[in-house]
């Protein structure tokens, strides 16, 4: 595991220098948070959100898809991106040629696009705040549901923007393949940001958290087991 | 090239079956009481949703197979078998609509069934757009990780919608769960289960029969 997270710090080295993946992915959760503002009814970005009506759709409800959605492309704009810069500067030849297991070397890429994406979804938690009213303490509920979604998210998203880098129509497959797959722990996030921004606790709906649990040990590992035949020559 | 003797008996035996089938439930099969005539879509919709899930479990099958042997042969079988699931898939959903709307007054719900084989169309649509578009040194090994990432995909969504529209029932109506079905009725789909299932191995031998002529043609060209 001491070598997953050196191939991690490595990536989050070159990044740090080279600010090619996290700013992308943030301008472009940004401008998403931006433009899905405009549906969200008017003066909700001043005053507290007010409780929805019985039966109504909600402007918080309504804010953890936005907040997914804008998080979800971000993500997918970030694995592109970090895969790319991979595969382009022969990273990954060298990767494949150093005595490493391949399950360690996508356990690092893994790891490093789980970092980037919980520093976004922190980052654009903080825009809800401030564009959308979403209350600041509302993070110690978000920030549980972020951490697991994000795990399931980094290794599809390390699985298939890899694989996707060796074809013609990558910036096609990769939201193609990566949409359906995710579905599964898309949708529980979303309900657990909801429970947590309108009652302000997730950890009512234990049983979303089960099924986020079970997809990450699940593509968690077919993903270990997998990467090898992705990379390999 | 002559195609051989066993392929040609078995398309003939389909299109036999297939033009009885249609017989059976134009002319044959009683109407629905509810449902009225656009129950009889149900003798297509089905058969062709259980060759589409066949099919795909095929593409696992073979997408494991290869990873495990490297050998070509599972690899086409992955995706030939993936090429007709996608087709059938696709008669599954559009059959499903056409006796969504007389039936459910809409043509589409976001019902579990539903959502999990529409994800299914999308990510075999996906693995079918990514063998064109590949780099031809690792298409097979990658296509193979995509299959079966898909299919395990496919008991979560399942689950995971089912629970996002809070486990009320879909409305859905199940002829085959009905105690007083017409024996004529259960007959027929049973025939028509079996007639597409052999349509499914002729048109998955056809096309492994394709891929591999494509494999010489390739080899002769020396590409």
């Amino acid at each position: 595991m001491r070598t997953a997270f050196a191939i991690a710090a490595k990536d989050l080295r070159a990044e740090a220098r080279s600010k090619e993946v996290a700013p992308a992915m943030l301008l472009f959760a940004l401008a998403l948070v931006f433009l899905f503002t405009f549906a969200l009814p008017p003066g909700s970005g001043r005053a507290p959100v007010p409780l929805p009506r019985a039966g109504s759709v909600g402007a918080r409800e309504i804010a953890s898809v936005f907040l997914w959605s804008s998080l979800l492309f971000a993500a997918i704009v970030g694995f592109g991106r970090s895969a790319a810069l991979e595969r382009e500067g022969s990273r990954l030849d060298a990767l494949v040629l150093a005595p490493v297991d391949p399950a360690l070397v996508f356990a690092g890429k893994a790891i490093a696009n789980f970092l980037y994406l919980t520093f976004i979804a922190i980052l654009v938690f903080f825009f809800f705040v401030v564009f959308i009213g979403v209350a600041p303490g509302a993070i110690l509920g978000f920030l549980p549901i972020a951490l697991m979604t994000n795990i399931g998210l980094a290794v599809i998203g390390t699985l298939f923007g890899t694989a996707t880098q060796y074809s013609r129509a990558k910036e096609l497959l990769l939201p193609l393949l990566i949409f359906p797959s995710v579905l599964p722990p898309l949708l529980a996030a979303i309900r657990l940001t909801s429970e947590t921004l309108v009652h302000g606790d997730p950890f009512t709906e234990t049983g979303w958290f089960i099924l986020i649990a079970i997809y990450d040990i699940v593509f968690a590992t077919i993903g270990a087991v997998t990467f090898e035949f992705v990379i390999r020559e | 090239m002559n195609i051989d003797t066993g392929v040609r008996n078995l398309a003939v035996l389909v299109a036999i079956g297939m033009l009885a089938g249609l017989a059976a439930i134009f002319f044959w099969v009683p109407t629905d009481d509810f449902q009225g005539v656009a129950q009889r879509l149900f003798y297509i919709h089905v058969p062709s949703a259980w060759v589409a899930y066949l099919a795909f479990a095929v593409v696992l099958v073979g997408s494991i197979a290869h990873l495990k042997t490297g050998s070509r042969r599972w690899d086409l079988l992955a995706d030939s078998s993936a090429e007709v699931g996608v087709v059938f898939t696709g008669i599954t959903l559009v059959t499903g609509m056409m006796w969504g709307r007389p039936v459910w007054g809409a043509y589409w719900q976001w019902e579990p069934r539903l959502t999990s084989t529409f994800v299914l169309f999308v990510v075999y649509l996906g693995y079918v757009v990514f063998r064109r578009m590949g780099d031809p040194g690792r298409t097979g090994r990658i296509a193979a990780v995509i299959g079966i990432v898909g299919f395990v995909n496919v008991p979560l969504v399942h689950f995971s919608v089912r629970w996002w529209r809070g486990l009320h029932p879909s409305g859905v109506v199940n002829p085959a769960s009905e105690a007083n079905l017409p024996w004529q009725m259960l007959v027929t789909m049973l025939f028509m289960l079996g007639v597409f299932t052999l349509l499914y191995a002729l048109f998955l031998t056809l096309r492994v029969r394709l891929g591999r002529l494509e494999d010489r043609l390739l080899l002769l060209e020396g590409r």
